[in-house]
């Protein structure tokens, strides 16, 4: 984790007051929240269910992209000097066997369409609430509605075809960050203090920890993927 | 009776502890079988897996086969680079298709699906074999297929449980993946039958909560679901569950599930082997599944239980002889000794345990009965019933109370006796006490020798009895003292004269017998007591005529 300091322009004290009352919300301080986040070996694999084999052809090189880290989002909370992102309607396409986009961060008050526009009925819900979304056929060409109010982490996903989930994370403030290809995850303007950092991937919350974001440390955090231990250690590296 | 009753106290122990042996002894064996089916049913789960994973590389290989088929490789090349039209292609493949595998039913296929490098379905045969161009790229196994990947994958659509392969197709120079086939084989009926087969359990198919195929108990499995879902945690530990009890219908069963791999697990895919469990070993149970030839010579020890019984019988019988039976037929003989006046007393010591206190109740009876406070004479007051018989002179000869009209006066020193209205009671029914005749037993104890007797003992008629209650006793005494004909003449006519005013029959009775009667036992008295005479008298009892004789000495 970085903190950057902005120090004040050694202006005159009446421009410097002038400032500080044109940005009445910046922070005093804040800085950057970065790190990486270690998912386990089977978080690589694109595949969220396997069957019994999975075998090279030997003759074309396998194409490996997404996995876990494409469904993985870090997000900070934290009591002070927050604003949650602003309701808005999403619509998450159904089609072709999958879900497009299968990540959403969210406001509370925020509305997710589901569209079904592939060829056949899904039934969509959240397994770990059911009374909040409870199964329903979607057939093609239907839409369904679900509103979101409460903040926390939602997975939504399909009976009939179980690979397909949607994981909608109501956050009640702007602090979070998606990863890259290489697990790394960075979230700009973080107030000084106490946070929780959250890990959640593959629909649910896999890392949990007390974190100080003043403190110029980059996380390292280590999630065994999907459903084992999770472990973290400090990276004093930057 | 003491070891008659540690006898049964014995054999109901050891019945006690027999019924104990036989209920708890199938215990054991019952768990043994238990757990040797839950074994049998462990090691059939183990052999189904490798079932299904052999079974997942055989689909694997196929649909790899037909994949390397030049035509479809050409024809989802021409697809995927947008060459040709896509019906024509579509008729190409679904031909191939059908050239290939003529008779996709039998050959255990459900859907075989070729799509190009996009995921765009470009032909089917098999389920909706009609439709064409719909993409499926979300599926992880049709995705990693077009990465390159063969793998394979268990769906739970609609219903059906299908176990899915998928492999890449590659281009014709081997350098690209133009497309992929897919495969469906249904996992329902036949499956759960080849794996019976093989298994030699039952075999039942869930998904999503609802059997979906079974070898046995169509309708008697909806229990297991629930069951299932309370071993969720063994089930993500080690991939299957214990083995559950339950029952179906009147069976009952043990049962081990096992989750499919692939997406379908996370459907409440699961496949179910079960087989019967182990009667139970309660009472009924074992009853109810013994038949005729657990009870045969051969197989049931007839002759030790046979023996062991008749031995308990005799032993029990021996017991009840010695200390029951004996003791009784002992007592009776001292009774009647004791009637016939052969005995003064039941020689209690002689007897152990309640008869004992038996005799020796008998014997404080007697001596209640027999010996007034006052010492009275051993001879006073005995009843002339056992002297005179029922046949002397008719009946109701009695036994004198003591204190009554014919017992010895008390010595000084003793308690005046009791007002005339407290006679004591006559003695119990049945009882006959000792005739007069009876030989001097050696004195007990507690028997005092009798005091001589005097004829001015005899108490006159007024003296004794007074003014009598209902049931006083009225007693009419001779005291004459002249010859012996006219002492019997006497008492003779002063009983019938009783007998009359009590309303009795003379029938029968003549003064001769009644003399002779008298006599005879006169006789007796005289000499087994050395007396010089006896006296009779009549009195009334309980109103009816009664003879009391006074052995007088001087």
């Amino acid at each position: 984790m970085t903190t950057t300091v902005r120090p004040l322009p050694l202006l005159s004290s009446v421009a410097a007051a002038a400032l500080f009352l044109i940005l009445p919300s910046a922070p005093a301080h804040a800085g950057t929240v970065k790190g990486v986040v270690h998912l386990g070996d089977e978080a690589a694999s694109t595949r969220l269910y396997q069957g019994y084999w999975r075998l090279e052809n030997g003759n074309v090189p396998v194409q490996s992209s997404g996995g876990a880290k494409a469904e993985t989002v870090v997000v900070l909370e934290i009591s002070k000097d927050t604003h949650a992102p602003a309701a808005r309607t999403v619509t998450v396409e159904i089609g072709g066997l999958d879900a497009r986009p299968r990540l959403l961060m969210l406001g509370p008050g925020s509305v997710l369409e589901l569209k079904n526009t592939g060829k056949v009925t899904h039934e969509f819900s959240t397994p770990d609430n059911p009374t909040f979304m409870p199964v329903e056929r979607l057939m093609p060409g239907g839409l369904r509605r679900q509103k979101f109010t409460a903040p926390g982490g939602y997975l939504i996903r399909c009976a009939e075809y179980p690979h397909i989930a949607i994981s909608a994370i109501v956050v009640n403030s702007q602090y979070f960050g998606t990863l890259d290809e290489k697990g790394n995850f960075t979230i700009p303007d973080v107030p000084d203090g106490k946070a929780t950092l959250k890990v959640w991937t593959r629909g649910r919350w896999a890392h949990e920890e007390e974190i100080d974001t003043s403190k110029k440390e980059a996380l390292s955090i280590k999630v065994s993927a999907p459903k084992g231990k999770e472990t973290k250690d400090k990276d004093s590296a930057e | 009776m003491f070891l008659s009753k540690i006898w049964f106290i014995l054999i109901a122990l050891a019945a006690g502890l027999a019924v104990t042996v036989a209920l708890v002894a199938p215990r054991p064996a019952v768990q043994k079988l238990s757990a040797l089916e839950g074994q049998r049913l462990d090691r059939a789960q183990y052999a189904a897996e490798q079932m299904l994973k052999v079974d997942a590389h055989k689909w694997i290989d196929r649909v790899s086969k037909l994949g390397r088929d030049a035509i479809i490789s050409e024809s989802l090349d021409s697809a995927t680079r947008g060459a040709g039209e896509i019906n024509v292609i579509h008729k190409t493949v679904q031909d191939r298709f059908n050239a290939l595998i003529p008779d996709l039913a039998n050959s255990g296929i459900a859907a075989l699906v070729a799509v190009d490098n996009k995921g765009r379905v470009i032909a089917r045969v098999g389920d909706n074999d009609k439709e064409y161009g719909d993409y499926v790229t979300g599926a992880e196994m049709v995705a990693d297929a077009l990465r390159g990947y063969l793998s394979d994958d268990v769906w739970g659509m609609n219903g059906r449980l299908m176990r899915m392969a998928a492999a890449p197709v590659l281009s014709k120079g081997r350098d690209r993946i133009v497309g992929a086939l897919y495969i469906g084989a249904e996992t329902g009926d036949n499956f759960v039958e080849r794996l019976k087969k093989n298994l030699d359990v039952d075999v039942a198919l869930f998904l999503r909560g609802k059997a979906i195929a079974t070898t046995a108990y169509p309708s008697a499995l909806t229990p297991l679901p629930d069951l299932i879902a309370q071993h969720a945690q063994e089930i993500e530990r080690v991939k299957r569950t214990p083995a559950i009890p339950f029952t179906a219908g009147n069976d009952e069963l043990l049962a081990v599930a096992a989750p499919f791999a692939g997406q379908a697990g996370q459907q409440q895919a699961f496949y179910v082997l079960f087989g019967k469990r182990p009667a139970n070993a309660d009472l009924a149970a074992l009853l109810k599944n013994t038949s005729s030839d657990d009870l045969k010579w051969g197989h049931f020890p007839w002759i030790p239980l046979a023996g062991g019984v008749f031995l308990a019988v005799v032993i029990g019988l021996l017991l009840i002889r010695n200390e029951g039976e004996n003791p009784l037929r002992r007592m009776r003989a001292d009774l009647k000794q004791l009637a016939r006046g052969e005995i003064f007393k039941i020689q209690d010591l002689q007897y152990g345990g309640r008869f004992g206190g038996l005799a020796r109740d008998i014997n404080a009876a007697i001596e209640h009965y027999t010996h007034a406070p006052s010492a009275p004479s051993a001879m006073a007051g005995k009843d002339l019933n056992a002297i005179l018989g029922d046949s002397a002179g008719g009946k109701a000869f009695d036994l004198p109370s003591p204190g009554s009209a014919f017992a010895s006066p008390p010595p000084p020193s003793f308690p005046p006796p009791p007002p005339p209205s407290g006679f004591p009671p006559p003695p119990p029914a049945g009882f006959m006490p000792p005739p007069l005749a009876f030989s001097p037993p050696p004195p007990p104890p507690m028997f005092a020798p009798p005091p001589p007797f005097s004829a001015s003992s005899i108490p006159t008629l007024d003296a004794d009895v007074g003014p009598a209650g209902p049931e006083a006793t009225r007693v009419v005494a001779s005291t004459d003292d002249g010859d012996e004909d006219t002492h019997f003449k006497n008492i003779f006519d002063d009983f019938v004269a009783t007998k009359r005013e009590c309303g009795e029959s003379l029938a029968g009775l003549t003064l001769d017998k009644f003399k002779d009667k008298l006599r005879g036992n006169k006789d007796a008295l005289m000499s087994k007591h050395q007396c010089r005479t006896v006296r009779f008298a009549v009195y009334v009892k309980d109103g009816r005529a009664a003879l009391k004789a006074t052995p007088i000495r001087d």
